[in-house]
């Protein structure tokens, strides 16, 4: 059962650093000061705390010394739980416990926003977050931790599809999947079954080729039956074997329409922001817009979404273009026209 | 995992799975989940320059990314699976209701914040001191608060770390760590092992830590 206790005025209930604390405060009536030092500026600091409040909570959950003095001021009445006391009063009472969480939240938010500063000082710099994330993955990238950095550099790609950095992520991302495709798989470039029928080079090229084409239509056939995930593996591999760049380029495109058609927004802005960037001349251009405006305003950001539909009919500004018709038509529903 | 958070069932379809060396998110991400390690341990990480700093290293039952929800901010921190890593995954809206109906939850939470906000402070005061020896030196107090079970009668400490995660935790270069620990080891303050470091008196570390912190105030 919790303990009642009175106090006079300058009594101590307990000192900064005191050991294994394992008591809870609940102030019923009466005046408790808490004294401490700001870490950063070693400032004196007093929190009165309200009735009905607790105080010495932190320290006792998590088994820490006090992190402060708490002096009574004047007649006062606290009343003392242990923590199992402390846990079965809170336990049924979201309430405590929802003002406690969000009370910590920001305690927690404001030593990291001290410890940022003090980085941002030694050159970190938190407000600029895109900024901050493609650093991050130039660091993997330059440790050679390239899961980390690839994951970076796709994400920075998803949020940031137009960033500054959006072509230099872009580029790595490239120059990692090949490296890792080479690595993973020495025989990637060969196509296999075709070329090794032949071992004169012309007939070897036309050979792969018609084998990635018959692939390629393949593909096209199970995109059009709605087998995306099938669709999706052979154009990747179409990519990944390399063997036919005119082939390589209509399966980018490819790929990214079987990511829209199954719902994988992320991914298929992703996908397209580095054809972008691959393939600048590439004939599809204005659909894979069209298909990151679409996936960013099915994921809710109609900002997004709205700057890449204006892309596309400054790009195509012929108002009987498909694509460009489409764009307008989605501006009207977004209510930007 | 079962008597601390009895009902989690119904949240099994929010399960994921990272493999070893697998990024959960990023520093900087937009973050719009926050996760509970059912198995397998995650560390957080900050890149600084050239430096990549632990922030932690969570265990099974702890969460992470919760701060993300709370406060609708981009993540503060790295989260990497060290081991295969089990978690369950929650969005805002299903961060309310898991834990509005689920106490227990809601008490661990405030359980990790109470750890949490201790070891947040307790790092930003290494970063408060200004000479890089004091840093290296407050480290090694930090890492000897958490040792249990220890002999506290003799001052000789034992820890099983290296210059690499002395200089995470004191965000700073390997390089610059490695000069100052060499220097403390030419002062015969320190020994330096392939697999561990031994203070050679940890009161003495604690001595000048704090003559280096009062000048502060």
């Amino acid at each position: 059962m919790p303990k009642t206790v009175q106090y006079r005025d300058g009594a101590v209930i307990y000192f900064q650093g005191e050991n294994a604390a394992d008591k809870i405060y609940l102030l019923q009536s009466g005046n408790v000061t808490l004294h401490y030092q700001d870490i950063e500026t070693g400032e004196h600091i007093s929190d009165p705390v309200q009735s009905g409040e607790f105080f010495g909570v932190k320290a006792a959950l998590g088994r820490y010394p006090e992190e402060e003095n708490a002096i009574v001021v004047r007649e006062t009445t606290i009343m003392i739980f242990s923590v199992p006391e402390f846990e079965q009063l809170v336990g049924s009472n979201i309430r405590i416990i929802m003002k406690m969480l969000k009370i910590f939240s920001k305690q927690l938010r404001r030593v990291h926003r001290q410890t940022a500063n003090i980085m941002e000082k030694e050159g970190y710099d938190p407000k600029n977050p895109e900024q901050g994330l493609f650093n991050v993955g130039e660091y993997y990238l330059k440790n050679k931790r390239f899961p980390q950095a690839q994951y970076i550099f796709g994400r920075y790609l998803t949020y940031y599809p137009s960033g500054v950095n959006a072509g230099k992520a872009a580029s790595n991302l490239q120059i990692m999947r090949t490296e890792s495709s080479t690595a993973d798989s020495p025989a990637a470039t060969e196509v296999p079954g075709v070329k090794r029928k032949s071992s004169i080079g012309q007939v070897v090229a036309e050979e792969a080729g018609s084998a990635t084409a018959k692939a390629y239509y393949d593909a096209v056939s199970c995109i059009s039956q709605g087998k995306f995930q099938d669709a999706f593996m052979t154009l990747k591999k179409i990519l990944d074997d390399a063997a036919d760049p005119e082939y390589m380029a209509k399966s980018s495109f490819e790929i990214g329409r079987c990511l829209f058609m199954m719902n994988k927004f992320d991914e298929c802005i992703q996908h397209f922001t580095i054809m972008l960037t691959s393939y600048p001349k590439h004939p599809n251009l204005p659909d894979a817009l069209f298909f990151i405006a679409n996936s960013h305003e099915l994921r809710g950001k109609k900002d997004m979404a709205e700057v890449f539909y204006t892309k596309i009919l400054s790009m195509v500004p012929d108002g009987d273009n498909p694509v460009n018709k489409k764009a307008k038509k989605a501006l009207t529903a977004l209510g930007k026209t | 995992m079962a008597t601390l958070i009895p009902d989690l069932s119904m949240f099994s379809r929010f399960a994921r799975t990272f493999q070893p060396g697998e990024m959960i998110f990023s520093e900087f991400e937009p973050g719009d989940a926050f996760y509970l390690i059912q198995e397998g341990r995650v560390e957080l990480v900050k890149v600084i320059g050239d430096v990549e700093k632990t922030l932690d290293i969570l265990q099974p039952n702890e969460m992470f990314g919760e701060m993300a929800i709370l406060e609708n901010s981009p993540r503060s921190a790295t989260a990497i699976a060290l081991d295969t890593v089990l978690v369950l995954e929650f969005n805002r809206k299903n961060f309310d209701i898991l834990i509005s109906g689920n106490p227990q939850i809601a008490l661990k939470l405030l359980k990790t914040f109470a750890k949490r906000l201790y070891d947040s402070k307790r790092k930003f005061m290494i970063l408060t001191l200004e000479e890089p020896e004091a840093r290296i030196a407050d480290v090694f107090l930090m890492l000897e608060e958490g040792q249990t079970d220890i002999d506290r009668t003799t001052d000789r400490r034992e820890f099983q770390a290296t210059v690499d995660d002395i200089a995470h935790w004191a965000a700073m270069g390997v390089a610059e760590a490695r000069e100052i620990i060499t220097h403390f080891v030419a002062q015969r303050r320190m020994e330096l092992f392939n697999d561990k470091i031994v203070v050679k008196n940890i009161n003495d570390f604690s001595r000048f830590v704090s003559s280096r912190r009062r000048q502060l105030v």
